[in-house]
């Protein structure tokens, strides 16, 4: 399978690492445009940085 | 990579695992048991901790969500890689005002380890509130462990003065539970950082 492009860390420019997705329907209610019409709420992924810690939660690309 | 020592088991930076104060009432009892649980923590040598009071964030009622976000509390919910929730036992269910700062974050908590610890004043100390966190916690992205902590008849088990814990076997029931995080923080702290989803 192919590996996907890293992120990179907007606090530290290191590699992140995507762990995690999840649907958001909150962010769905706010911003309405965000909201994936097969999962009833905003598909959101998450990628933590190994170096300074942070997650980053940003639309899923696929 | 941001792996482990193999030849020690422990991490090469420090779990931070803060401890929620989960109610504002006054007269709480579970703030005696929130500082014995921050004191357990901090003694471990491969953990900090910092005790977080929900009565001192600041946090509006007349909204919800993210939309109103405690930038103090959000960054250290962020830099967290396990949490432990002291939470008393309400008719049977949770103090509001812990439910309305948990959810004030969301991707601070995805895939951290967490623990609760409940309260009462009468026996059993506060399993139903346990399990009516459960599905809060899996929708927030939260990882339980499967120790609890549990503080029955609170007001008879610490000096309601001092604080003093009185009964010793405490500190061994907690040491369980705070071992189980303590390893599942380390796991998740692991996968968060070095396994992807391809």
């Amino acid at each position: 399978m192919a590996q996907r492009e890293k992120l990179k860390c907007p606090g530290c420019g290191g590699e992140m690492n995507f762990h995690a997705e999840k649907v958001d329907y909150s962010k769905a209610l706010a911003d309405p445009q965000s909201m994936d019409a097969e999962f009833g709420g905003a598909l959101e992924e998450f990628h933590t940085c190994p170096r300074c810690k942070l997650t980053v939660e940003r639309p899923a690309t696929d | 990579m941001d792996a482990m020592d193999s030849s020690a088991g422990l991490p090469e930076k420090p779990l931070f695992i803060p401890v929620i104060l989960g109610t504002p009432r006054k007269g709480r009892s579970s703030e005696h048991v929130a500082n014995f649980v921050a004191a357990q923590v901090a003694a471990r040598p491969e953990a900090g901790t910092e005790l977080i009071d929900v009565r001192a964030l600041s946090l509006p009622a007349s909204d919800e969500g993210e939309a109103i976000k405690d930038p103090a509390f959000s960054a250290t919910m962020m830099r967290a890689d396990a949490l432990i929730l002291v939470v008393p036992e309400y008719n049977h269910g949770y103090p509001g005002m812990l439910k309305h700062a948990l959810d004030s974050n969301l991707k601070e908590y995805i895939h951290k380890a967490v623990g609760i610890v409940g309260v009462s004043a009468g026996p059993w100390g506060g399993t139903r509130v346990i399990e009516n966190l459960l599905p809060v916690m899996r929708e927030l992205g939260l990882v339980t462990i499967f120790w609890d902590g549990n503080f029955p008849h609170a007001q008879k088990t610490f000096d309601k003065d001092t604080g003093a814990l009185l009964e010793p076997a405490h500190v061994r029931r907690l040491e369980k539970f705070v071992n189980e995080l303590v390893w599942m923080a380390k796991v998740l702290r692991y996968g968060r950082e070095n396994v992807a989803i391809e």
